[in-house]
C-alpha cells in the first residue's frame, strides 16, 4: 500500500470515543486496542491502523461471518467522514480472523485461477465486499493466464475469472441481486458460502 | 437501545441537533424511529443502504444480550 495516512494518534482519539460509547451503550463485554500497523514487506493488504478486539463477547462480533464486526468497522469508517477509497486503511480484527480471512481468499483465488487455466471457462466467486474483492484481485495480479474483474452492483457485486484473452460475460440480469434497502428488517436470506 | 441509535446517528450526521429517537414498545418488537435532517438521510443510510444495515446488524446484537427483538425505522 501507498504511504500511511492515518495512524493510531490522529484518528484513535476518536474512535476510542465513539466504539467507547456504542459498546456501552449495546451492552457488549469487550476490550479493545488501537494500534499502528508496521507496514509489512509484500503485504498488500496491510492497514494504517488497527483495532482489535478481546474478552467475552468476542464471539458475537465474529459470528455470521464476522457480521458485528465488519458492522461497527463500516459504522466507525463513516463516523470519520473517511472516503470509501480509504476503507482498507483501518481494520477491525479479533482472533486473528481477518488475517485468516486474507489468507482464505487469497488460496480461492489461485484455485480459482488454477481451475480458469485449465478448463478455459470462467469462474464466479460468490458476492463480496469491495475489500474483500479487492484481495481477489491483487492475488492474480501476477497470473498472466487470467485475468479478473468486478461484476455486479451493490451487496451483490463478485468478482469473475477469465481466462486472458476471453470478453467479458453479459451482466446477471437486473434485479437478481438483492436491491438496496432503505426501510424494514435487513435481509434474511444469506447463501452458502462458496 | 433508544441511546445507542440516538449517539451512532448523531456521530454519523452534519446536525446532531436534529437527530431525534422515539421508542415504540410492541409485544414481540419494539421499534426504534430515527429521525434526521432531510440533509443527512444519506448519512446514515448510506451507499446501498450499507450503513443503514450496519446499525441494524449493531441494533439487532444488542437486542439478542437483552432477548429482546429491535427494528430500526429510518423516517424520510
Amino acid at each position: 500500500m501507498t504511504q500511511r495516512k492515518y495512524s493510531a494518534s490522529s484518528i484513535g482519539p476518536q474512535i476510542d470515543t465513539f466504539l467507547r460509547t456504542t459498546l456501552g451503550n449495546g451492552g457488549f463485554q469487550v476490550n479493545y486496542s488501537i494500534q499502528d500497523v508496521d507496514p509489512g514487506e509484500d503485504d498488500f493488504e496491510t492497514p494504517d491502523v488497527v483495532v482489535k478486539f478481546s474478552g467475552q463477547d468476542v464471539d458475537l462480533l465474529l459470528s455470521n461471518r464476522a457480521e458485528l464486526l465488519l458492522a461497527m468497522e463500516h459504522v466507525t469508517m463513516e463516523m470519520l467522514r473517511m472516503h470509501s477509497d480509504d476503507h482498507s486503511r483501518v481494520s477491525f480484527d479479533a482472533n486473528d480472523y481477518r488475517l485468516l480471512r486474507i489468507e482464505e481468499l487469497r488460496l480461492s483465488a489461485v484455485t480459482a485461477a488454477e481451475k480458469v487455466k485449465r478448463t478455459g471457462v470462467p469462474f464466479r466467486f460468490n458476492p463480496m465486499n469491495s475489500r474483500e474483492r479487492r484481495v481477489i484481485h491483487l492475488a492474480l495480479r501476477n497470473e498472466p493466464a487470467v485475468r479478473s474483474e468486478s461484476a455486479g452492483s451493490g451487496p451483490g457485486r463478485q468478482v469473475v475469472v477469465y481466462p486472458a484473452g476471453m470478453a467479458s460475460l453479459p451482466e446477471p440480469p437486473r434485479g437478481s441481486a438483492p436491491p438496496p434497502r432503505r426501510g424494514g428488517p435487513p435481509p434474511r436470506s444469506r447463501g452458502a458460502r462458496r | 437501545m433508544k441511546q445507542l441509535i440516538e449517539d451512532i446517528a448523531k456521530a454519523l450526521v452534519d446536525i446532531p441537533e436534529e437527530v431525534s429517537v422515539r421508542e415504540v414498545q410492541g409485544e414481540q418488537v419494539t421499534v426504534l424511529e430515527l429521525k434526521v435532517a432531510p440533509s443527512d438521510l444519506g448519512k446514515v443510510i448510506g451507499k446501498q443502504g450499507r450503513t443503514a444495515r450496519s446499525i441494524r446488524t449493531i441494533l439487532g446484537a444488542a437486542g439478542m444480550k437483552l432477548n429482546r427483538r429491535f427494528t430500526l425505522e429510518i423516517l424520510e
